[in-house]
């Protein structure tokens, strides 16, 4: 079974996710044994922000970094354990709003749940979730 | 124009807030301010007169930071260095990192005329300027930095940045800049020993001149941008102001916020950029929550009595900001927001002075004229922050969802409760006979 | 022949703008009207140039006979007493021309101008007349001549309870002129006078009783001119009810005339009686104030407010009269001036207020002194009166209560004593107005003040600058005065 970083490589739908976590290295922390429930943002949801905040982001990878860290929670979470919580909390910090009844991750939805890798699990998400309440 | 902003009734009950009317008009994609020529010409206007000061508010903000430091005397800190005033805008100029404005990326050049010459348009020595008061007012810049320090603790645990300042980590950055700085100066090292806490502190308010100082540099060229594309006819619109707000927040979002000291050329690092502190998180909604809203009741004509409650116990309760300000004491002395109605007065867009001729007293009033118009100004900026949340973290206006609405309405209207109380000048905007 | 000219000249112009037969302007009668009270003004100059300072009694004596046989004579003279007075009146009428508009609401025109200069001449030609003439009868001509334009000017420009006011303006003020007619034909046919010259009437030969009831008509009729508690009623509501130049006029000009009957005719005509009925004029005098203080404190209207400050202030007046010591009669001369001036000055200010912010109520009236938004100038200069008024030094109506109060002690120290508490009142109330007027917020929503003109301030700045000249160098106030009032302290 590949891992998280693997399964995101190997599916166009998120390269300029790949791209952001290789700018951000976030590769090697992603490989590692984890495990870790990983928001995984399609192409189209980076496509959504307005004009110029990839850009800017690239430019400073620390930045860059704890965005993506903001889609990551330490642990495996399936679809099933998260439908019980209302919130978990990210590595960058602070805590994600669930509602996942509705498949709702903050103001994003999960299009695509419970993808299963070596150290952890993925849910497709629609939006880039941004930190706060 | 109310008329058309009315919500959507189909899919949410109309609210039955007391700003009813105004969240209706932002869930249909307007703002806070009504949406008039009138509106539009007074917003850009400002937002150009406050741009040209702003370029030197930030660049001065990061020379103290930088340059300046602790130096306990800081007779010159005004007196910024050709380096700073030459220094290229990361975000206008040919060698911009996002290029906002089309302009140059050195000091604008009405602001080097201003400099040069002042109100009294003489060449006096910069000290005479200084002294008579015909410069840039940095004290406005400080008292907005030393605000944002006094209300520490806003947005936990999104902004990080003030929580660092607390920790060990940045103690020992601070402890090396310091004796980096007093090197061979064993008066103030002593007094270091002696009290660690106290320089400390001082750190803190630096690190906050350079967080504003970068927060700045993003919003001159934004505003710059702004008033030239109203200029060339292609900002019609106080929406399409906001708008662009949205986005140019969205676009610097990330934007590293640090905090370096340059001591004898060589750099040492209080906040490196590596901490991933960001500009949305950790200045522009910091910035909002102190400056805009809270603040501290200004020395001037009215005198507050704290212990009849006329000042709040909680200070996230207090409301002193630009959007609550009274803008008539503006004119006496010591007030910083007419340090800033005078700073903005000299960069008055040719239209906005005979605008103003025109109303109340003429071009003896102009300056509170201004001063409402600013708050106008800040209320369109207020609108953006608001809009640009929404997007962030709640939902598209359009969205399909009920619910989703609900939730969008549920933040409007908390949004809008803290313009409930008395002082808020929200009711005032609305009508152009508030001038 | 000049002091002829004081009277001839704001008559004539009286006459030329009353009934001129062609259409004039509103400018063209207020150019008049300032032209002809500009030259009163300056025969005023040339009388004083002339005044031989160092002469006792009266000076450029003009005697014509008029109707012998009913002892009537056009008979005019000029002293240390009236001259100071003849001056007040013909500065306050020339500032008054200059702007008559004082008190009006922006962008609102003088009603009926042509009426109103002509009436402020004859005012002023009729006052002058009274001060300067040296026989009963024309005294009492010119006494009168003031009821009826006072009436129409308080009827026709006042405010809203207009009518009520002038209506009993005018039955006192015609109560009172009965009164002193009554007088003075007694005085007359008792004497056994052959005219009515002030000079040919000699009480000395009367009883004491018939003295005493002349006196005291008299002093009932001046009384109610001046006014004197409890004498005082038609006061208020005619300074307040009229508009702001009319009560510069009555305050600043026609007051003078009450306490100038007193001391012209009951002091200068009964000495011997005014002496023994003194203790009781100068508790009168007392109560005046601090009634006029007290009543002043309570009040929420400004003008209303300095309108009961001046009945409290000419309280002094009678105070210094009843002493009759020489330091005294020179504080009672000054503080008819000092009166006059900062009276005129604060309804000046408060009419200004009132045609910029449209209220005088203390409760909506806040933070005036607002550099930008406010009325800056005025509010400061309503200060300074405000200070000249309690009598803080440097000013002249400091100099002026000094002297009462120095000259009146040794005669009557309780009354004295009482009257200074009255001045510490004056403060009172002066903080609370200027407290809650100049100081505080100005009120955001709508503090939408008309700004003043440049010309506007001119008045308020001529009276400011001699209020403050007087003060420092009161020996150009004093020097008119000290020779007459000696001789009048003299007799005693």
């Amino acid at each position: 079974m590949p891992n998280i970083v693997e399964i995101a490589v190997s599916d166009d739908r998120f390269s300029t996710l790949v791209t952001a976590v290789q700018v951000a290295g976030l590769v090697e922390a992603l490989q590692s044994p984890g495990p870790f429930t990983v928001f995984a943002p399609l192409n189209s949801a980076f496509e959504k922000l307005p004009p110029g905040t990839i850009t800017s982001l690239v430019q400073n990878p620390p930045q860059l970094g704890r965005i993506l860290k903001y889609h990551v929670v330490s642990g495996k979470y399936t679809k099933a354990d998260l439908e019980k919580l209302s919130e978990v909390t990210s590595l960058e910090g602070t805590t994600i709003r669930l509602n996942f009844k509705k498949n709702e991750v903050k103001n994003a939805t999960a299009v695509l749940t419970d993808i299963e890798a070596t150290n952890g699990i993925i849910h497709v998400i629609d939006n880039v979730i941004l930190m706060g309440p | 124009m109310t008329q058309t902003l009315e919500a959507p009734k189909t899919k949410i009950p109309p609210s039955t807030h007391p700003l009813a009317e105004i969240i209706h008009r932002l869930e249909a994609g307007g703002t806070m301010l009504p949406d008039t020529p009138e509106n539009l010409m007074q917003i850009i206007g400002l937002y150009k007169a406050y741009a040209v000061p702003m370029d030197f508010y930030w660049r001065d903000l990061l020379y103290i930071a930088e340059q300046v430091f602790l130096n306990p005397l800081p007779w010159s800190k005004y007196f910024i260095s050709d380096e700073y005033l030459d220094r290229e805008n990361k975000y206008s100029g040919d060698n911009a990192d996002l290029r906002i404005w089309r302009g140059c990326g050195d000091a604008h050049p009405e602001l080097r005329e201003f400099m040069a010459q002042g109100e009294l348009k003489k060449n006096l020595p910069k000290l005479l300027h200084h002294l008579w008061h015909d410069r840039i007012n940095m004290e406005f810049a400080e008292e907005c930095m030393r605000s944002m320090l006094w209300h520490r603790d806003m947005y936990k645990p999104w902004n990080q940045f003030d929580g660092f300042l607390d920790t060990d980590e940045y103690k020992q950055n601070c402890d090396r800049v310091i004796k980096a700085y007093f090197k061979g100066n064993p008066a103030m090292l002593g007094l270091y020993k002696l009290f660690p806490d106290m320089f400390y502190e001082q750190c803190r308010q630096m690190s906050y001149y350079s967080n504003l100082g970068l927060f700045w540099e993003v919003m001159a060229p934004v505003f710059f941008e702004m008033s030239d594309l109203y200029d060339e006819g292609k900002m019609t619109s106080v929406p399409a102001a906001m708008d662009f707000l949205v986005n140019g927040i969205f676009a610097i979002a990330g934007r590293p916020i640090y905090h370096h000291v340059y001591i004898k050329g060589e750099c040492f690092e209080i906040i490196p950029k590596s901490k991933g502190f960001t500009w949305l998180y950790e200045a522009a909604l910091p910035y909002i929550e102190a400056v805009f809203y809270r603040t501290a009741p200004f020395r001037g004509t009215k005198s507050y009595n704290a212990q009849a409650g006329q000042v709040p116990d909680a200070q996230p309760d207090f409301h002193y900001g630009v959007l609550y300000a009274d803008k008539f004491p503006v004119g006496t002395a010591g007030i910083p927001p007419t340090f800033l109605a005078q700073d903005m007065l000299h960069f008055l867009p040719e239209y906005l002075v005979e605008y103003y001729k025109q109303h109340c007293r003429g071009e003896g009033d102009t300056i509170v004229q201004l001063a409402v118009s600013f708050q106008r100004s800040m209320y369109c900026v207020t609108s953006a922050v608001i809009q640009a949340l929404r997007a962030a973290l709640l939902y598209p206006l359009d969205d399909e969802d009920p619910e989703h609405l609900m939730a969008n309405r549920q933040f409007f209207e908390a949004q809008m409760d803290r313009f409930l109380r008395p002082e808020a000048r929200i009711r005032d905007i609305q009508s152009q006979e508030y001038r | 022949m000049i002091l002829s000219a004081l009277i001839l000249v704001p008559l004539l112009g009286s006459l030329i703008v009353g009934f001129y037969p062609g259409v004039m302007s509103p400018a063209l009668s207020r150019s008049v009207t300032f032209g002809f009270s500009v030259v009163s003004l300056v025969l005023t100059i040339a009388t004083g140039v002339m005044f031989d300072l160092s002469h006792i009694g009266l000076q450029m004596q003009e005697f014509l006979p008029w109707l012998p046989d009913l002892g009537l004579n056009y008979s005019l003279a000029i002293d240390g007493l009236s001259f100071p007075l003849v001056a007040l009146t013909n500065l306050l009428t020339v500032l008054l021309a200059f702007n008559s508009s004082v008190g009006l609401k922006p962008g609102e025109d003088l009603k009926r101008p042509r009426l109103f200069y002509s009436l402020l001449l004859l005012v002023n030609s009729g006052v002058i007349g009274a001060f300067l003439a040296q026989n009963l009868m024309l005294f009492f001509l010119f006494y009168e001549v003031e009821l009826i334009p006072f009436y129409l000017l308080i009827v026709i420009w006042g405010s809203e309870k207009r009518e009520y006011a002038a209506t009993k303006f005018l039955i006192y003020t015609a109560l009172s002129g009965v009164l002193i007619l009554a007088a003075f034909l007694a005085m007359n046919w008792l004497t056994g006078a052959t005219s009515f010259e002030y000079s040919a009437i000699n009480t000395t030969d009367l009883s004491r009783n018939t003295q005493l009831v002349l006196l005291t008509l008299l002093l009932v009729g001046f009384g109610i001119k001046t006014p004197l508690v409890p004498l005082h009623s038609w006061l208020p509501d005619a300074y307040v009810e009229s508009s702001a130049p009319v009560s510069i006029m009555l305050g600043g000009i026609l007051s003078k005339l009450g306490t100038y009957g007193i001391i012209r005719f009951a002091v200068g005509l009964f000495p011997e009686t005014w002496v023994s009925v003194a203790p009781l004029m100068a508790t009168i005098a007392a109560i005046t104030v601090i009634y006029g203080s007290f009543c002043a404190i309570a009040q929420h209207d400004i003008k209303r407010m300095v309108a009961y400050s001046s009945i409290g202030h000419m309280g002094y007046i009678i105070l210094g009269t009843a002493a009759l010591t020489p330091l005294s009669m020179v504080g009672v001369i000054s503080q008819m001036v000092a009166h006059g001036l900062i009276l005129a000055l604060l309804f000046y200010l408060i009419g200004m207020i009132e045609s910029k912010v449209g209220t005088r109520e203390l409760e909506l009236l806040n933070g005036l002194l607002n550099p930008i938004r406010g009325l800056p100038m005025i509010s400061a200069l309503l200060i300074l009166g405000a200070m000249a008024s309690a009598g803080i030094p440097g000013m002249v109506g400091f100099i002026a209560e000094f002297m009462v109060f120095q000259g009146s002690f040794s005669a009557f120290p309780v009354q004295t004593l009482v009257t200074i508490v009255g001045t510490a009142l004056t403060a009172v109330y002066f903080v609370i107005l200027l407290n809650r007027t100049c100081f505080g917020k100005l009120d955001t929503k709508s503090a939408y003040y008309a700004p003043v003109a440049r010309w506007e301030y001119i008045p308020a700045f001529i009276l400011t600058i001699v209020i403050v000249f007087l003060g420092i160098q009161p020996s150009w106030l004093v020097r008119w005065s000290q020779v007459t009032s000696d001789a009048i302290a003299f007799v005693m």
